[in-house]
C-alpha cells in the first residue's frame, strides 16, 4: 500500500525539463572536456596542438606539397619500367578482373559489391586526376563501364557461380602469361617490372601460393607419422626463427651459388618464392591454432560414421578451424603485402623502391614527403579494403555459430 | 527397415552380432576394462547401468574403435576388431553412435549433418540420402528444422538430429553413450521416446544410461559395470527385483 503512495506521489511531481548545462552540446563539453581545471588545461592545450596539425597539414598537402612528383612519375610508380607499348597487356589483364569483379558483384552482392565499388571508386578518382594520360583515362572508363554492365549482367547469372570461381582461379595464370609473354606476346623480362604492379604481384603470388602450403604444414605438424611431423616441425621452426629479409637475401644472393652456374632463376620468382616459403610458415601456426581449437567430439562423431581420415579432414576439420583463424590469417596476409616493400632492399623496385629512386633523381629533389605519403596512402587503401574483406567474410562465415 | 531376421525368434537362438572376449584397457597404469565378456544378440537391446566412473563408456566406445584395447577380442557383425584401418571404418559403417554431448558438425545445417557419410561413405545420390534423410526427421519429430543449423537448435532437438544422423547409415547396431546426460530434465522424455520407438523396431542397440525407468522399460538385458568389470547381468526383472550382488544391490539403493 505504501509502495502505491509512493507512486502516485512521484507521478503526481510534473516532468520538467534537466538543467541547459547537463543537455545536449553544452552539457557534452561539460561533461567531457571542462569537467575540472586539470581537464580545461588539457582540452586548451591539445586542442591548440591538434589545431596546428590540421592546419599546417592542411595548408601544406593543399598550397606547399610538390605534388608534381607524383603526377610526372604516375606510370613509374604503378608499373615501374614496363615498356609504354606493351602497357595494353597490364590493361587486358586489369579489364578482366574488372569483368570478374562486375559478374562476382551481380551473383553475389554484399561483400564483393562493396569492395567492386571501392574498386570503381578508386578508378574514378584515378580517372579524375589531371595529369593521367588520355589513353589511362579511356581505359579506366571502359573499365568502370565494363563493371556496371557486367554487375546488371552478373544477377541474371545467379547459376553460373562455379564459372566465376574458376576464372577468378585462372585469373592468375592468364595475367603472368600477359604480363611476361610466354610466346604469345614479346617476352617483357620480369627485371623491367616494377612498382604497385609488382607489389601487387608478389602478394598475390605469395597470399595464393603459402595458403595451401601451411595447411599442408600444419596438417602435417599433427601428423602421426615422425618423417611428416619432424620435417614440417623442423621447417617451420627454421623458417620462423630466420628474419624475412634473411631469407630473401638467401634467395636473392645465395640460391645462385647453391644451384650452380646455368641455372638461372628470374630475380622476380626467387623473391616470390622467398615470400612463398616465409608466409607458408607462419600461416601453418595459425592454422595449428585453428586445428586444435577443435573439441575431440568433432573427430569421433566423424570417426564413428565411418568416414576415413581424407573426408574427415576436409569435411569436418577444416573447414571449422579455418573459419576460427580468418582473422589471424587475414592479419599475416596483410603482413606480408606490406613486407613486399623489403624487396627494394635485394634490388627489385616495387612501389616503395621505386619511390626511393625517384627521390634520388636530381630533378625531384626534396620530394620525400609527397613520395612517401603517396606510397603510405596506396598501401593504406588497399589493406583497408583485405581487413574489410576479412571482417565480413567472418560474419557470412559465422551463421549459426555455437 | 531394419528386419534382417525374424522378430520372432527367441533370443537365445539369433545370432551374435557383438562378441567381447575378455576385453581389457588400461588408461597408463590404470586398469580400466577387466576382462569384460558381453555378447550381444541380433536386435537386442542391452542397456550398461553402473556407478560414474565404472568404465560403460569405455566399455562402449571399444565396441566401434574409438577407444583401443590393449588385450582380449572384439568381433561386430562377423568382422574382428583389429589395429587395421579398414576392419575399423568397416564396423563404424555398421555401427551408428550417439554421444553425450551430441558433437553435431556445426558448420552445416542439419540436413548436411545427417547426409555427409550417407553420401561420402555409403556414396549414395545426393538426392537419395536427402529424402531418407527427411524420412528419418519426420521420425524424430522435427522435419521443419532441415534448414537450420545445430546452434539454433535446443538441447533434445540436437540429440535427436545425432540420433537421426545415426540411423542414416544404416547401421545394424546403435551406441548410446549417455544420451540424456547433457540434457535439462524437461528434454529427456523427448529424447528418450525416440529411442524407445527405435528399441521396438529391430535394430540391436547398447545403451550406457542412468535413466532407471527407462532401462527397465526397454532393456531386453541389463548389464551392471562397476570397477571397470561386469558384476552383473540380467533381464530387467532378475535384476531390479532380484538382485544377486551386492553390488547391484548398494548401486540400486543408491539410485531408487
Amino acid at each position: 500500500m505504501a509502495n502505491d503512495e509512493l507512486t502516485t506521489k512521484q507521478v503526481s511531481i510534473p516532468e520538467t525539463a534537466p538543467p541547459k548545462t547537463s543537455i545536449g552540446v553544452l552539457g557534452w563539453l561539460k561533461e567531457n572536456l571542462f569537467s575540472s581545471w586539470i581537464n580545461t588545461i588539457l582540452t586548451v592545450v591539445f586542442g591548440t596542438i591538434v589545431y596546428l596539425i590540421v592546419v599546417n597539414t592542411i595548408e601544406w598537402i593543399f598550397f606547399k606539397a610538390e605534388w608534381y612528383v607524383i603526377s610526372a612519375n604516375f606510370k613509374l610508380l604503378m608499373v615501374g619500367q614496363y615498356p609504354v607499348e606493351e602497357l595494353f597487356r597490364v590493361w587486358i589483364a586489369f579489364t578482366l578482373i574488372s569483368l570478374l569483379m562486375g559478374l562476382s558483384w551481380g551473383i553475389w552482392k554484399g561483400t564483393m559489391g562493396h569492395l567492386t565499388i571501392a574498386m570503381t571508386a578508386i578508378y574514378i578518382i584515378v580517372a579524375s586526376l589531371p595529369f593521367v594520360l588520355i589513353e589511362t583515362r579511356i581505359w579506366l572508363l571502359v573499365n568502370i563501364a565494363l563493371i556496371i554492365a557486367t554487375y546488371f549482367l552478373g544477377k541474371r547469372l545467379t547459376k553460373f557461380k562455379k564459372y566465376i570461381l574458376i576464372g577468378w582461379f585462372l585469373m592468375f595464370p592468364v595475367t603472368m602469361i600477359l604480363l611476361s609473354g610466354f610466346g604469345v606476346f614479346d617476352r617483357v623480362g620480369t627485371n623491367l617490372w616494377g612498382g604497385f604492379l609488382l607489389t601487387l604481384l608478389i602478394a598475390i603470388v605469395a597470399i595464393v601460393f603459402s595458403f595451401p602450403l601451411g595447411v599442408l604444414l600444419a596438417l602435417g605438424r599433427r601428423s602421426k607419422l615422425p618423417v611428416v611431423k619432424w620435417f614440417c616441425v623442423a621447417y617451420i621452426e627454421l623458417i620462423r626463427g630466420v628474419p624475412l629479409i634473411t631469407i630473401l637475401f638467401v634467395a636473392q644472393l645465395m640460391l645462385p651459388m647453391f644451384l650452380g652456374e646455368g641455372v638461372n632463376i628470374d630475380n622476380v620468382i626467387r623473391a616470390m618464392v622467398g615470400f612463398t616459403l616465409f608466409s607458408a610458415a607462419y600461416l601453418a601456426e595459425n592454422i595449428r591454432g585453428g586445428l586444435q581449437s577443435i573439441p575431440r567430439g568433432q573427430f569421433e562423431a566423424a570417426e564413428a560414421l565411418g568416414l576415413n581420415a581424407t573426408f574427415k579432414t576436409v569435411f569436418i576439420i577444416l573447414p571449422q578451424s579455418l573459419r576460427a583463424v580468418i582473422p589471424a590469417m587475414v592479419g599475416q596476409f596483410i603482413g606480408i603485402f606490406k613486407d613486399t616493400s623489403l624487396v627494394a632492399i635485394v634490388g627489385l623496385t616495387d612501389l616503395l623502391g621505386m619511390g626511393k629512386n625517384i627521390i634520388s633523381n636530381p630533378e625531384f629533389l626534396g620530394t620525400q614527403m609527397e613520395v612517401f605519403l603517396f606510397v603510405a596512402l596506396v598501401f593504406l587503401v588497399f589493406c583497408n579494403m583485405m581487413s574489410y574483406a576479412s571482417r565480413r567474410l567472418e560474419g557470412a562465415l559465422g551463421v549459426g555459430t555455437r | 527397415m531394419f528386419e534382417e531376421f525374424n522378430s520372432e525368434t527367441p533370443l537365445d537362438q539369433r545370432e551374435d552380432i557383438v562378441v567381447c572376449n575378455n576385453i581389457n584397457k588400461w588408461f597408463g597404469s590404470l586398469h580400466v576394462l577387466k576382462d569384460v565378456n558381453l555378447t550381444v544378440k541380433q536386435g537386442e537391446v542391452v542397456c550398461i547401468l553402473g556407478p560414474s566412473g565404472s568404465g560403460k563408456s569405455t566399455f562402449i566406445r571399444t565396441v566401434n574403435g574409438l577407444e583401443e584395447i590393449q588385450k582380449g577380442e572384439i568381433t561386430v557383425d562377423g568382422i574382428p576388431l583389429s589395429n587395421d584401418l579398414s576392419d575399423i571404418e568397416a564396423i563404424r559403417k555398421e555401427t551408428g553412435m550417439v554421444f553425450q554431448s551430441f558433437n553435431l558438425f556445426p558448420h552445416m545445417t542439419i540436413l548436411k549433418n545427417i547426409t555427409l557419410a550417407p553420401i561420402w561413405v555409403r556414396k549414395w545420390p545426393k538426392a537419395k540420402a536427402e529424402k531418407i534423410a527427411m524420412e528419418l526427421l519426420e521420425r524424430v519429430g522435427i522435419p521443419e528444422q532441415a534448414d537450420k543449423y545445430p546452434g539454433q537448435l535446443s538441447g533434445g532437438q540436437q540429440q535427436r538430429v545425432a540420433i537421426a544422423r545415426a540411423l542414416a547409415m544404416q547401421p545394424k547396431i546403435l551406441l548410446f553413450d549417455e544420451p540424456t546426460s547433457a540434457l535439462d530434465p524437461e528434454m529427456i522424455k523427448e529424447v528418450l521416446d525416440v529411442i524407445k520407438t527405435l528399441a521396438g523396431s529391430g535394430i540391436t542397440m547398447m545403451v550406457v544410461t542412468h535413466e532407471m525407468n527407462f532401462a527397465r522399460e526397454v532393456a531386453d538385458r541389463i548389464v551392471l559395470f562397476d570397477f571397470g568389470e561386469i558384476i552383473e547381468v540380467g533381464s530387467p526383472s532378475e535384476l531390479f527385483d532380484n538382485p544377486k550382488h551386492d553390488r547391484t544391490k548398494l548401486f540400486l539403493s543408491q539410485i531408487l
